[in-house]
């Protein structure tokens, strides 16, 4: 069998956790300076860490028009702090590029070729609404227009076999149309193409012939699975991204290499991983969620240096917040996912995603409710307080009103202005009677039951138990309801990382590299049809161990994880099954597992039915580098006097007004310990410590929060 | 209200609403029918001990507007014997159930030996027996053709499944392993309901709870009044037609006279016809359900649903009418008679409020049932496909395409689905361009779907409303009707055979069915549609297909092509 077989613990961790004692070699042709750039909707922020142990920072404002701007802006900022830009081995790189081309419909303009009498599937999707009450819906957006749909006639049927070959004299007609309409890209997506690719790719050549010096996405290269509307919708959103992605990777690289970075560009994919700039493009429609992954990897590389494998993060932003479960320091996915009314197939870290962020809009409903979101400030005119022209009541404004945020310089050079925040929350308090601080309390209330909801969806609604999990409050926004969220949930603490703000840059160095392959395979699980899906394990893990190779992977740094999605025949939907290694042994196990996993999730089972293999799957990881400390035993210190700057008067729920200490966080040494209230100010978070909370400073100088007596807490 | 209240009330009642969505994932993800898993014709809700409905998932308002009448029927029968553990199941028409094939599960939620409260979830099954593979029927006059009928009984008895039942469903289904386990399945999610309300009974207190759930109802019946307050006064009707009485006979009528007074609102039906003689009757739940979607839709489509809005109606609806019938009538196609009322009540309350008038979507919801094989196994199966079509237009902008419409959103099965599980294939789907109905916002595209009948001869039973011309999908604000639905079934020899609007029949292997839907309709003069939308039109083919469409040879003669098989 072969020799990188993953330990299953090992399992879709894009960081390669606990794999080992090999990961620790230092490695002859390590990098001077390692870049991670996270380019946000509003900061871009960036990381360079030194084989030496030296860490530099920068954040500077996004530059939305072209981000590659930011990009260049942030690497000077580095440069001029000492980092020797020629000497930099690697950068990685975090966008929202595609995100933004798929939120606002701004995608290339590409062409579908499709099974004659299929075309319009883009056009009707799965025939649902999305709101069934509403007799004014919106038209979902469109991914392909009508105009540039064409049809060929080919056709197999659902055992592979082919009822009729592909009409070349429509080819030639398409093509000859195709040359008129000149689109950006072009996606190929035919009935039964994860059976048999063989029409796909024939008419594939063709257009690659025809057109060379444009991109075309074949279904069965990008999402080799079952049901016509989520594979051609995925070919689609890869077409009709690549143009934008990958003219914008080349601005990124042309960027950096003119600032003097003669190292390669890795891009983060929305699975945690990495992948060279040069063949992001072609997988463009796996950059879709490539921002929060970089939160999500660094979740991950949390876990291990603290010995803590079970966290959640809370990365809240000014829109939104997203949260995420690690359990046994693995990295969630899943397989499926909606971006703009269309169905994506991709593996992508499984985030959960509420509307609920610094800058969610309070108001009151028809019915007298008070609402906190899910409309934001945004940026622009962002919060009251910002004194740019917001006037509605926001939850950082109802922050100000409390005393937790103060008033003073922010990150970015914005001022906060007391006065402005108090006449928004004015606007909700009046209406109900209450005073300006009641109302600010009712706002953060209500905000904070949307985090609540959020973190208990991905824990206690999936049958988890929270008291086994730390909160990672991270994000401009995060670390200021640490406390409260703590007080609010039996969990087991709160851990603030060293740089909230910059966690998921930081999250973007230490994510290897990353392959995922898939392919249906539709069959029931019975001997005969073993040594078939282990030969395409076998094959698949060459071939990507070969790639990572050439992508200056060590050989011994490439961690296979294999799984199976498996369902009782009949069924519609398969469930994840991890696999250790492939061996025949191991596939025959599979049923077994299905059956556990599907009563451990539905509640039900039933072991005398056929188990089915529908997809099998194969993550290759290429780890690149390791830089990050393990947490250590620290004497116990106590808080210095220096590193208190004052104290102010904060109105913290639950307590009234408090007389509460403004505490440096550069200030604070390993070791510290010392109780709430506090309020931890740092460049790019403040962090609200409630009475009788503890908070501890670990060695790796992230500080871990918890409440006094667990038994308290969980009412 | 206090801000605590506020907040208390705020969080549990989002709580009870994200447990219904959660009974809603689970039900949808270990399920084994297309009709489930693909085409999400289910529905999950919660209930107050009395069998208001206090939160639902958002699936199928068909469904979901006339469950806690199941709830209801169950406590006439069982009140005291309630015990923790049951499950009950229930299909009865008359029995606060729908049709046949919509199987309720409904389990009590216990605490300290009280009932405190109701899981429930009503599911399409392929097939619950009966005269014709999918338990439907239009032709049918009594109850009993149309399946095993089910009054409120228990699936489980104090946490066992009740054994005799699940031997008398596998004599009776056609495809048992497929029902018995989407039983299975629902009994599932309703445990899960009932795990969420003890996590939030510990949370916050039982007594708490339950006043959350009040509350949760009175705050939609308070906000639906005040609501109906704000607006203007007035009275309003609207007709509608069924194309027949589900055998070929003359017209079915229904109508609806609304009237509004401060904040309550009366509904009359007593103008609907007698019931009819085939299967198009509306038994009272499903009946229920249309008034509760079309007075929401309308008047109140932000506010959460629950039983609450029930209570500022007034509704009056005669016994022995096509809304109201009397046992044994045969329902089974009630489904496209509720659409038409849900559509005629919409148009109704847009006589007293023209300002929100929209154009009329299509309500045909063509339906496909057909006895068929696994052509993997060989073994039997249902295959139930429902096609949709175009939403009408409205002041702001197009219709959807190709969507279903009113109290249903199921989806259409895909056709890798359709060709793995049955020996059918589906030549085509696409959009009918021409459709539409005109107006300065034109309705959405109808669909055409072609599914040929592969190896042997199998039973099929498929039908559509919206058949006549003169009951096509209607405009607004002097919009054009869209076009009606055709049916056409063309033989192995390539010749079109009939074009029926409702039939059961055996189909030959090669035989085509061919639907091709309904638009939506339009709104606003045509003449007043913009140069830049007209150019659209153009562009995207929606009337007739420039470029490769229009190459492909005309319907009929791509029916005449020979098949390929295999």
């Amino acid at each position: 069998m072969h020799g990188h077989v993953a330990p299953q613990q090992n399992r879709n961790t894009a960081t390669g956790t606990g794999s080992g004692e090999t990961t620790k070699e230092p490695n002859m042709t390590a990098p001077q300076w390692t870049i991670s750039i996270d380019a946000g909707g509003t900061f871009t922020d960036a990381i360079a860490r030194s084989s030496a142990g030296v860490i530099r920072e920068a954040k500077v404002a996004s530059t939305p028009e072209d981000p590659s701007l930011g990009l260049r802006n942030a690497v000077a900022a580095l440069e001029q702090q000492g980092v020797l830009l020629p000497d930099v081995a690697l950068v990685c790189h975090g966008t929202t590029v595609a995100t933004n081309a798929t939120l606002t419909g701004a995608l290339g303009r590409a062409a579908l070729v499709t099974t004659a009498g299929f075309r319009d599937v883009l056009g009707y999707r799965q025939q649902n609404r999305p709101d069934v009450y509403s007799l004014m819906p919106r038209r979902p957006a469109e991914l392909i227009p009508r105009v540039l749909r064409f049809e060929i006639d080919q056709r197999h049927d659902s055992a592979g076999r082919e009822l009729a070959p592909v009409d070349r004299e429509q080819l030639d007609e398409i093509i000859a149309e195709l040359r008129e309409a000149k689109p950006e890209a072009i996606a190929v997506s035919f009935l039964f193409s994860y059976l048999n690719d063989a029409h796909e790719r024939e008419v594939g050549d063709a257009l690659r012939g025809a057109f060379p010096g444009t991109p075309v996405t074949l279904s069965s290269e990008v999402a080799r699975e079952f049901r016509e509307y989520p594979r051609t919708a995925t070919t689609a959103i890869n077409a009709a991204l690549r143009p934008i992605v990958e003219a914008y990777l080349g601005r990124a690289g042309a960027a950096l290499a003119a600032s003097g970075v003669g190292s390669p560009l890795l891009v983060m994919q929305s699975n945690g991983g990495c992948v060279p700039a040069e063949r992001a493009g072609a997988d463009a429609h796996r950059l879709v969620l490539s921002g929060p992954a970089g939160g999500v990897a660094g979740l991950a590389a949390l876990a291990e240096s603290l010995d803590e494998p079970n966290l959640i993060s809370l990365d809240m932003g000014g829109t939104s917040t997203d949260v995420c479960l690690l359990r046994g320091g693995a990295i969630p996915f899943t397989t499926v996912q909606e971006v703009q009314d269309h169905t994506l197939l991709a593996p992508t870290v499984d985030i959960h995603t509420i509307g609920a962020g610094g800058g969610s809009i309070a108001r009151i409903d028809r019915a007298g409710s008070l609402k906190v979101g899910p409309a934001s400030a945004k940026a622009v005119p962002g919060p009251a307080c910002y004194g740019r022209g917001g006037v509605e009541p926001t939850i950082s404004d109802a922050h100000v009103v409390l005393g937790t945020l103060g008033a003073g310089e922010l990150a970015g050079g914005l001022v906060i202005d007391r006065d402005l925040a108090e006449a928004a929350v004015r606007r909700i308090a009046e209406p109900l009677s209450m005073s300006v601080e009641e109302g600010a309390e009712a706002i953060l209330a209500i905000g904070l039951a949307h985090m609540v909801r959020a973190v208990r969806k991905v824990s206690v609604e999936r049958g988890l138990d929270a008291r086994e999990f730390s909160l990672v409050p991270f994000g401009g926004a995060g670390p200021l309801h640490a406390g409260l969220i703590l007080r609010h949930m039996a969990l087991k603490q709160a851990i603030i990382p060293l740089r909230p703000g910059l966690f998921a840059a930081d999250g973007l160095l230490v994510a290897g590299l990353k392959l995922d392959s898939s392919q249906t395979v539709l069959a029931e699980a019975d001997p005969e049809r073993i040594p078939e899906i282990s030969a395409w394990f076998d094959a698949t893990a060459a071939d990507a161990s070969e790639q990572l190779l050439r992508d200056g992977v060590g050989e011994d740094r490439v961690v296979f994880a294999a799984s199976a999605d498996c369902r009782y025949r009949g069924q519609g939907f398969e469930l994840n099954i991890p696999l250790d290694g492939w061996d025949d042994a191991e596939l025959l196990r599979l049923p077994e597992r299905f059956h556990a996993m599907h009563e451990e999730r539905y509640g039900h089972s039933n072991a005398a039915e056929p188990v089915e293999i529908v997809t099998v799957r194969l993550t290759t990881t290429g780890e690149i580098d390791r830089t990050r400390e393990r947490v250590a035993p620290v004497p116990r210190r106590d808080l210095t006097p220096e590193a208190v700057v004052g104290h102010r008067d904060v109105l913290l729920p639950g307590y009234g007004r408090t007389r509460t200490a403004v505490i440096e966080r550069s200030a604070l040494a390993a070791g510290t310990e010392f109780e709430g209230p506090a309020i931890i100010q740092q460049m790019d978070a403040t962090s609200v410590i409630l009475p009788e909370q503890r908070v501890r400073v670990a060695s790796t100088l992230d500080l871990i929060v918890t409440e006094p007596t667990r038994d308290e807490a969980d009412r | 209200m206090t801000a605590v209240d506020t907040v208390t009330f705020e969080v549990a009642s989002a709580a009870l609403q994200s447990a219904a969505e959660e009974m809603g994932s689970v039900l949808k993800r270990s399920s084994y029918s297309p009709i489930i898993r693909d085409m999400d014709d289910f529905s999950c809700a919660l209930f107050t001990a009395e069998g208001d409905l206090v939160a639902q998932a958002d699936y199928i308002p068909a469904q979901l507007g006339a469950m806690s009448l199941v709830v209801q029927a169950i406590l006439r029968r069982w009140r005291d014997r309630v015990s923790e553990g049951d499950a009950f199941i229930c299909n009865h028409p008359y029995q606060g159930a729908m049709h046949l094939p919509d199987v309720n599960i409904v389990t009590p939620i216990f605490f300290g030996g009280e009932l405190i409260a109701w899981a429930g979830t009503a599911a399409h099954h392929i097939d619950v027996g009966g005269v014709n593979p999918g338990s439907e029927g239009p032709e049918l006059g009594e109850l009993y053709g149309e399946g095993v009928v089910i009054p409120p009984i228990r699936l489980s008895i104090a946490g066992e499944e009740n054994e005799d039942l699940v031997a008398l469903f596998s004599e009776n289904f056609r495809d048992p392993l497929s029902t018995l386990s989407d039983l299975r399945a629902q009994r599932a999610s309703c445990h899960l309901g009932a795990e969420r309300v003890h996590e939030l009974v510990a949370l916050y207190g039982v007594d708490e709870l339950l006043e959350v759930m009040q509350r949760m109802l009175v705050s939609v019946e308070t906000t639906v009044g005040r609501l109906l307050d704000g607006m203007a006064d007035g009275a309003g009707e609207a007709e509608g037609c069924l194309d027949d009485d589900g055998r070929d006979g003359a017209p079915t009528r229904i109508h609806a006279r609304v009237e509004k007074r401060g904040g309550r609102l009366s509904i009359d039906l007593s103008g609907c016809d007698p019931q009819t003689a085939g299967a198009m009757n509306i038994p009272w739940a499903s009946a229920r359900a249309a008034l509760v979607y079309a007075v929401r839709t309308v008047i109140a489509p932000g506010v959460s649903a629950n039983d609450g809005l029930l209570r500022v109606l007034d509704i009056t609806a005669p016994e022995g009418t096509v809304v109201n019938p009397l046992p044994p009538a045969a329902v089974s196609i009630r489904h496209n008679s509720c659409q038409r009322l849900a559509d005629t009540l919409i148009r109704a309350m847009y006589g007293i409020w023209p300002e929100l008038a929209v154009a009329s979507s299509q309500v045909s919801f063509f339906s496909f049932n057909i006895g068929s094989t696994h052509p993997r196994t060989g073994a039997p199966s249902v295959m139930a496909d429902v096609v949709g079509g175009g939403t009408g237009a409205t002041a702001l902008g197009d219709g959807l395409d190709g969507v279903d419409t009113y109290m249903a959103n199921v989806g259409v099965m895909p056709t890798e689905v359709v060709e793995t599980n049955y020996n059918v294939r589906v030549r085509r789907t696409e959009f009918r361009p021409g459709s539409q109905g005109r107006g300065a916002f034109n309705g959405g595209l109808g669909l055409v779907r072609e599914y040929e009948v592969l190896e042997h001869p199998q039973h099929a039973t498929f039908y559509a409303e919206q058949t006549d011309a003169r009951f096509a999908p209607a405009g607004a604000a002097g919009g054009e009707a869209a076009l009606p639905t055709t049916i056409t079934v063309i033989g192995p020899d390539g010749a079109v055979i009939d074009q029926p609007r409702k039939t059961s029949r055996v189909l030959q292997p090669g035989t085509i069915v061919r639907v091709e839907t309904g638009g939506g309709g339009g709104y606003g003069d045509p003449a007043e549609r913009s140069e830049e939308l007209r150019a659209w039109d153009e562009r995207e083919g929606r009337f007739a297909s420039p470029g490769r469409n229009s190459e492909r040879p005309a319907h009929a003669a791509a029916a005449a092509e020979p098949t390929e098989r295999n």
